[in-house]
């Protein structure tokens, strides 16, 4: 235990840093080529945005043809000279300026008086049971995308069928069906600076597994090798995104490039999870400019640009928004909201049964409301997430996926083009 | 019970004559059961120590595991010494909570002018310091799991902080966990099952993270004077809902659930929603004082149900904070309580599905000695199926584990920044960060998949880089090198295969220090030291 050990913890050990080795490695540097695998690039491609935080549905979809909603918020209403009008009672906030012309174009579709049947008005616990697909349940281990990925298993996985972007595997992909976190395209696999010693150590370790025969470790390795190769023929390095598309900057921006970069290399890609943050606006939310206009300016800018760079491909791509609940109707005295109950949903993609805003409008006069104060809830979450699975993912039976919940056709809100 | 009387004799037999069984498993050499042992019961070997355990006697060294009292633990705790959360009772750290919020409030005022969003390297002052504390608690897991003599108390701690799980990102409990880990997991973690279920039951950590201390009698009120429920609002408190915050309005069942399906009889121990209902209304009342005085246990009267609640077969009756403690001792010593407790005791130890064999012993012993956590741990440690060959070498780590015990056999010696921790997150298991009450999984498809996998290569790989020099001298003779390996950081337990393609790799390698890093390396990032 001297003062040297503890700096190679400190310094060296973890800094996740390469080997130091030397030119050596690329002279022996043999990858071996590409297994060739079979991907149906139809494939139907769901990608979810979860608005973490709680985003208030009413400036998101902002329903400027009542006149309450002027009452309940003289500070923070957007003003109905800047809104983007949709349907005469509902409009965008100018922030989603973008994404007026796939409303236009039918692909873009809001579903108001969306959430969750369960009262919680934590973060915590509602995000965890919008993740886990059981309201009110707190001891679901798996999240409903991997129950799909397990149920559904009529498509060929390969290692990048259901993705997350971030750091860590989300509750929502948690479970015994192989799932994936990549927190960066260009960092996947092993962190050698040296593509020569990079991959004599990745081949080096593959043989390491494959002496391992059956069993997890060794089909967990394969997969990951695989996904290594599939990336390096993609070369993350190298994407450009279609002809005058720009994505924003940030983290949003940067995830939907990559979505959209996994999508076009047909590495087989279903399911897609990403994270955007900071919709929590309790305190100055602002009106059509402020902290909420930043996030949806980076929202409906990093939305459009993905759409025209994907272009024609969007014809088999969704995009599901989703918050773990809304806010209050009336602001705070802090000129923000607290929260709610009911929020709103944007599903976009060609699929989409798009230019209409889904979803019975309870109102917001206070004898509508749910507890007398929030939007109240006028469609299940899972109504909404089981068209989507059923209707353009193909899943055949959703009652596993929402244990103690059958979603109903009748009841589903219309997002999805009917064939 | 034919087992229970089985298992009985050599109870006894191991108490008191443990120094003279030479191995407890006959097929077993005694350097492979002590690294069994070693890998199961602590976090794996630290250089030298599978020898020792080996010649001083298995059971011997087992016995002396389970009574860590009796073992001296100075080295580690000079290392606590460096560790500032240690100095912070509740209340400190509630202070601290409330500043690091208002500076928040503060910083996201000034955004809003800009129309920005936080950056997290924006922070300072007290919010920086709040963080750097919470980063101490998960690293202090790590440093007591890799330096502590007492190792099988430290798996134990972290089998209870799981079992009991509270999740540190829920509101106040960002400043209720430590303590919950400090004072009342960390001393009963060897003692009673029942003790330590009275505890958490009675922890703030818990009673906030299931929202017991909202439950309250319906039509109940605080008599006057009553100052808020919670004193000002945004206080730790911002994930119960507004209305909550200041006036509770009926009971809430989350604890009574958790209690019965997670902690106590298992989600098969046979009760009804009936009963969920009759326990939530027996501890009403279970309550947190205000935060911003340590937010300690208080017992309210006036929240508490004074009705007659039957459950189980017993009737409560008027007899306030008793009605839980009762309770909760039925519960500790109910079957279910000790088939459930005992098959994931038998998990954590045995194998991801454990035979029936050492669960019958460990609930045989729980019988009897009335839910003694040690003397169910003998009864596993010396059930034929812990020592059963389809179950040496088979178990994969978790990522802690992982980390832990490649920490320990590369001599390392982590200090106070979270970087170990962070490592520990990468690869899946971002410590006290579980949101579901269920706590992580045990069984290796939660550990194992192809992104987790790549990142135990890149922890190897980054481990290996570090000064080796006092576990493996650097040497020229790679097949020297490959022994040393083998037997140093592997136990002797390196395939044919494995040892084939590292030599191979190290074939051009001519510099000793990149030859041992790299052999070091895939070894540890291999599959053989994925398992234990």
């Amino acid at each position: 235990m001297t003062i040297s050990r503890r700096v190679f913890v400190r310094n060296g050990g973890l800094a996740l840093v390469s080997l130091g080795l030397d030119p050596l490695f690329l002279a022996r540097a043999a990858f071996r080529s590409f297994r060739p695998s079979i991907i149906p690039s139809s494939r139907p491609i769901l990608v979810c945005l979860f608005q973490r935080g709680a985003v208030d549905g009413l400036n998101m979809i902002v329903p400027h043809g009542d006149p309450l909603y002027y009452q309940e918020r003289p500070r923070i209403a957007v003003p109905q000279n800047t809104i983007v009008d949709l349907d005469g009672h509902f409009g965008l906030h100018p922030s989603l300026a973008p994404l007026k012309a796939l409303w236009d174009n039918k692909s873009l579709a809001a579903i108001h008086a969306v959430g969750s049947p369960d009262s919680t008005r934590s973060h915590f616990d509602a995000q965890d049971y919008m993740e886990t697909g059981t309201p009110g349940v707190k001891s679901t281990g798996d999240g409903w995308v991997n129950r799909y990925c397990s149920h559904d298993r009529e498509h060929a996985d390969t290692p990048f069928r259901a993705i997350a972007f971030g750091p860590q595997l989300p509750r929502i992909l948690a479970g015994s069906a192989p799932s994936l976190a990549i927190d960066d395209l260009e960092a996947f696999g092993l962190r050698v600076p040296r593509e020569g010693a990079r991959d004599r150590l990745t081949r080096a370790f593959e043989q390491l597994y494959e002496g391992e025969g059956t069993g997890l470790l060794a089909s967990s390795s394969r997969e990951g090798f695989d996904a290594i190769q599939m990336l390096k023929r993609a070369d993350p390095t190298q994407y450009r995104p279609a002809a005058g598309v720009d994505y924003p900057q940030g983290r949003l921006g940067r995830t939907l490039l990559q979505i959209a970069q996994l999508i076009k290399a047909d590495v087989g890609l279903e399911i897609a999870f990403a994270d955007c943050t900071g919709w929590d606006t309790h305190v100055n939310q602002g009106s059509n400019e402020g902290q909420l206009a930043a996030r949806l300016r980076e929202l409906g800018l990093a939305l459009s640009a993905f759409s025209r760079d994907l272009g024609d491909g969007m014809s088999r791509v969704v995009v599901l928004t989703m918050s773990e609940f809304g806010r209050t109707i009336r602001e705070n005295g802090n000129s923000g909201t607290d929260h709610g109950h009911a929020t709103a949903m944007l599903v976009m993609g060609g699929p989409v049964n798009g230019g209409r805003v889904l979803g019975r409008w309870p109102g917001l006069a206070v004898e509508q409301r749910f507890e007398g104060r929030d939007v109240a809830v006028t469609t299940d979450f899972r109504d909404l997430f089981g068209e989507v699975l059923a209707r353009h993912l193909g899943a055949g039976d959703l009652s596993p996926i929402f244990p103690g919940f059958t979603p109903d056709p009748q009841r589903f809100p219309g997002a999805i083009k009917s064939l | 019970m034919r087992i229970s009387l089985l298992i009985a004799i050599p109870l006894i037999v191991v108490t008191s004559l443990s120094a003279q069984m030479p191995s407890p498993a006959p097929a077993m050499t005694a350097h492979d059961s002590a690294l069994h042992a070693l890998n199961r019961l602590a976090y794996g070997p630290r250089p030298g120590e599978v020898d020792s355990v080996a010649h001083s006697g298995v059971m011997r060294w087992i016995e002396r595991q389970l009574h860590p009292d009796r073992i001296d633990d100075k080295a580690l705790e000079q290392r606590e010494h460096a560790f500032k959360i240690l100095d912070y009772d509740r209340q400190d750290l509630a202070l601290r909570y409330r500043d690091a919020q208002r500076e928040r409030q503060r910083m996201q005022r000034e955004l809003a002018q800009t129309g920005d969003s936080m950056r997290p390297d924006g922070i300072a002052g007290p919010m920086r310091e709040f963080r750097a504390l919470g980063g101490e608690l998960q690293q202090l897991a790590i440093v007591r799991a890799t330096l502590s003599e007492r190792q099988l108390r430290e798996v134990m701690v972290d089998f209870w902080t799981n079992h009991f799980n509270v999740f540190v990102g829920k509101g106040a409990d960002r400043f209720l966990l430590p303590s919950y880990i400090e004072q009342t997991i960390r001393p009963r973690a060897m003692g009673h099952f029942e003790d330590l279920l009275i505890a958490t039951a009675e922890s703030p950590a818990m009673l906030f993270y299931l929202d017991n201390a909202q439950s309250v009698a319906p039509g109940s009120s605080p008599p006057r004077p009553f100052r808020p429920f919670f004193g000002r609002r945004r206080f730790g408190m911002n994930e119960l809902p507004e209305d909550r915050r200041r006036q509770p309005t009926g009971i809430n069942e989350n604890y009574a659930r958790e209690l019965l399906e997670l902690h106590t009889l298992g989600v098969d121990g046979g009760y009804t929603q009936q009963d969920i209902i009759a326990v939530a209304r027996i501890f009403t009342g279970w309550s947190i004082e205000r935060p911003e005085r340590g937010a300690g246990f208080v017992f309210r009267e006036w929240a508490h149900d004074h009705g007659t609640k039957r459950v189980f077969g017993l009737t409560f009756n008027n007899d306030g904070q008793d009605e839980g403690i009762r309770l909760l001792k039925f519960l500790a010593n109910q079957r279910a309580t000790m088939h459930h407790v005992s098959a994931k005791l038998c998990a954590r130890f045995v194998a991801d599905e454990p035979p029936d064999g050492c669960v019958d012993a460990a609930v045989a012993a729980w019988q009897k000695t009335r839910g003694d956590i040690r003397a169910v741990l003998r009864a596993i440690f010396t059930s034929p199926d812990f020592w059963s060959q389809p179950v040496v070498r088979s178990k994969v780590k978790t990522p802690f584990e992982f980390v832990v015990s490649a920490v320990r056999v590369l001599a390392a010696d982590p200090d106070t920044t979270p970087q170990l921790a962070q490592v520990v997150a990468r690869l899946g298991e971002p410590l006290y960060q579980q949101p579901a009450p269920t706590g992580y999984a045990e069984t290796e498809a939660h550990w194992i998949n192809s992104g987790a996998l790549l990142a135990r290569m890149n922890a190897a790989l980054a481990l290996a880089r570090g000064s080796l020099d006092a576990v493996i001298p650097a040497t020229t003779d790679h097949s020297q090198l490959i022994d040393m390996v083998d037997e140093r950081i592997l136990g002797g337990t390196m395939s044919a295969h494995t040892r084939s393609v590292i030599l191979e790799q190290l074939a051009d390698i001519n510099d000793p220090t990149q030859a041992r890093a790299l052999a070091v390396g895939l070894a540890i990032g291999g599959p053989e030291f994925q398992k234990q």
